[in-house]
């Protein structure tokens, strides 16, 4: 499972002046929406009655507030990339680490949340995919896995496919598809215990020009203040609010 | 001197914050108004294992002390959910059947207590004998291989839903100067001869308080916690955790009500500018969070010193009233911070003022604990 750490969304964010890159510096938090993904897995784990989830994750700073959260829910292990030379790391340049951690041992399906909470570009997963020369399914809402295949129901704006495909893959899963469990009191207990393994890029064998900064092909080139969003109408109810909302709804010929 | 919580407190504080967050207050309100349980936020909790986090692992426990439990209540009340049987349940009971109960008894009532499963009232108070232990006359008398248990026991929380209640009875006096001999017995809530009787008091919570009366209730002799006539030392042993889980609940309930009126006050505007930005409003609420932090701070190093084993006494009795105070001043000027809209039950804060205004009162009132302070910190005479 790729686990994104990110900071605190609650916190008001900042970006570097210079490469107009979001400032990391601080604590980093796991991105909530990874916890679909671990819970996922969690359950494909329980229903297959074997097998480990392991945490795969970049991040400045030798960072292991996020993961220690999805260890707690069961996770089994954890293997962080964190080195000065991937700062300014693009999306292309996150799917190259990852890809070398993942491919250092055997694995059957990688899980990854659509997109991360903070840079949102939801280009990861996919070209994960292709380093790793493995299919990808998109937007799952349900995973199941049957030997060597796996189905997916891949959420669409009409409604979803039903998707096939052979193992090993990339999946990622949708926001809100399972309830991710809370890590009980023995799993924060027993979580300070799991393996975690921090690795350079020399430790994965990746050049440093072709990571970080130094490798990025994405550049941000400009930042612009969202537009703020027009005010809405308001009904104040005097008895009659439902009525205004109804010809509301008729005006955009919505009923 | 450390005053970073660890790595596993800040996990438990952030998953007990998010179940209860799940729950909230309004949750609370509505079994407190339709006289029903908070049960399923209790079950959630127990089988997170975040209510059994101080009993022994071997039991299935967490293992941990009263440091993590008070977290755990701190975390629920903080989202105006405070459940006041965390401080009875695996706060003095859970502690006492750990410390002094034999192996069988470990084994019989701990898993319980791990899980959450097994909720056991505790009563010590009776209408004669408030504060002063000393006049306990609820007798339980040996009769072959159990006792006969008769008297009353008032303000007990929770005896509704509780399989078993602790009991602090008198199994003999001292010749010399009459004062119990006391002992703690496991009462089965269903015993023959035992019946209870709520009393109505102002305080809109799910747990409700009753009298208990007990007449030849007979209880096995096996149901004895420790030794006979050791009852004064064990419940002393067991009454700080009371406190400080006291304390705990206290604190939640002013984090809740400061942080409605902080986020009342940044929102609502009556002229131009949120009524937050006027130094009538701020600093009363500065003032409260102030406060509330200190007895946050004695209240975990009251916590500290209980489970390192030291002296937690004089740390528990300050740590009780100053989150005791601290609840009430905030959660005051949180009302007033919102205007007419502060009695309102839309806003769940009116309605938790008669729990705040309780913790002042028990399980220890604030005036049992400046005699203690006067007395114990200060070197002044007793004045009782």
């Amino acid at each position: 499972m790729c686990v994104k750490q990110i900071p605190d969304p609650a916190a008001p964010a900042a970006l570097d002046p210079s490469t107009r890159n979001l400032v990391r510096d601080g604590k980093l938090i796991m991105d909530e929406s990874d916890l679909y993904g671990v819970e996922m897995g969690l359950q494909l784990i329980d229903a297959a009655g074997g097998g480990e989830v392991t945490l795969v994750s970049m991040a400045p700073n030798g960072e292991t507030n996020g993961l220690r959260n999805a260890l707690a829910m069961g996770a089994a292990k954890a293997v962080l990339v964190s080195d000065p030379a991937l700062a300014g790391s693009d999306a292309l340049g996150t799917a190259k680490v990852l890809a070398a951690a993942i491919r250092r041992g055997p694995f059957d399906l990688v899980l990854a949340a659509t997109e991360s909470t903070d840079g949102y570009t939801g280009t990861m997963p996919v070209q994960l995919a292709e380093l790793l020369g493995v299919p990808s399914v998109t937007f799952a809402k349900k995973v199941t896995v049957d030997g060597a295949s796996l189905k997916v129901d891949r959420q669409t704006e009409a409604g979803y496919d039903e998707v096939a495909c052979p193992l090993p893959a990339v999946v990622t899963v949708t926001a809100g598809v399972v309830e991710p469990r809370f890590p009980s009191f023995k799993g924060i207990m027993a979580a300070k215990s799991k393996p975690l393994e921090t690795l350079s890029i020399a430790d994965l064998g990746l050049d440093a020009a072709s990571v970080g900064g130094a490798g990025a092909r994405e550049e941000v080139v400009d930042v612009q203040q969202a537009e703020a969003r027009q005010a809405g109408q308001l009904v104040t109810d005097e008895g009659d609010a439902h009525e205004k909302v109804i010809a509301f709804l008729e005006d955009l010929k919505l009923i | 001197m450390n005053f970073q919580e660890s790595d596993e407190q800040l996990m438990l504080r952030n998953a007990v914050a998010t179940i209860g967050q799940r729950y909230g207050h309004a949750y609370y309100a509505e079994k407190a108004r339709e006289g029903e349980k908070t049960n399923e936020l209790w079950a959630e909790l127990g089988r997170a294992g975040y209510l059994g986090v101080n009993v022994p692992e071997a039991y299935g426990g967490g293992g941990m002390g009263i440091t993590e439990l008070a977290i755990v209540a701190e975390e629920v009340a903080a989202v105006g959910a405070p459940l006041l049987l965390m401080v009875v349940s695996p706060a003095i009971c859970a502690t006492l059947i750990a410390h002094f109960g034999s192996e069988s008894q470990k084994e019989r009532w701990l898993p319980g207590f791990a899980t959450g499963e097994l909720k056991m009232a505790f009563a010590i108070t009776e209408p004669d004998a408030g504060s002063n232990s000393h006049h306990i006359s609820t007798t339980a008398t040996l009769d072959g291989d159990s006792y006969r248990l008769g008297g009353t026991k008032y303000y007990i929380s929770g005896v509704d839903e509780a399989a078993a209640i602790l009991v602090v009875a008198r199994t003999g006096s001292d010749p010399d100067t009459g004062q119990a001999r006391l002992s703690l017995l496991v009462v089965d809530r269903d015993s023959p001869g035992l019946t209870y009787q709520h009393i109505p008091v102002e305080i809109r919570a799910p747990e409700k308080q009753f009298t208990v009366f007990f007449d030849g209730v007979s209880v096995p002799a096996g149901n004895r916690i420790g030794s006979e006539g050791d009852g004064l030392r064990q419940v002393f042993f067991g009454l700080n955790p009371e406190r400080i889980l006291s304390a705990a609940l206290a604190s939640g309930i002013g984090r809740y009500a400061l942080e409605r009126a902080s986020a009342y006050a940044r929102e609502r505007k009556v002229w131009s500018t949120p009524i937050g930005s006027h130094q009538g409003i701020s600093h009363p609420l500065a003032t409260a969070a102030i406060e509330l932090e200190c007895a946050r701070l004695m209240a975990q190093k009251a916590a500290w010193r209980y489970d390192s084993g030291l002296d937690a006494g004089e740390a528990a009795n300050m740590a009780k009233y100053a989150a005791g105070e601290a609840a009430i001043k905030a959660l005051d000027q949180a009302i007033q911070t919102h205007g007419g809209n502060g009695m309102a039950i839309e806003y769940g804060l009116a309605d938790m003022w008669g729990m705040a205004r309780l913790l002042r009162i028990a399980p220890v009132s604030r005036e049992m604990i400046l005699n203690f302070v006067a007395q114990h910190t200060l070197g002044l005479p007793k004045s009782y």
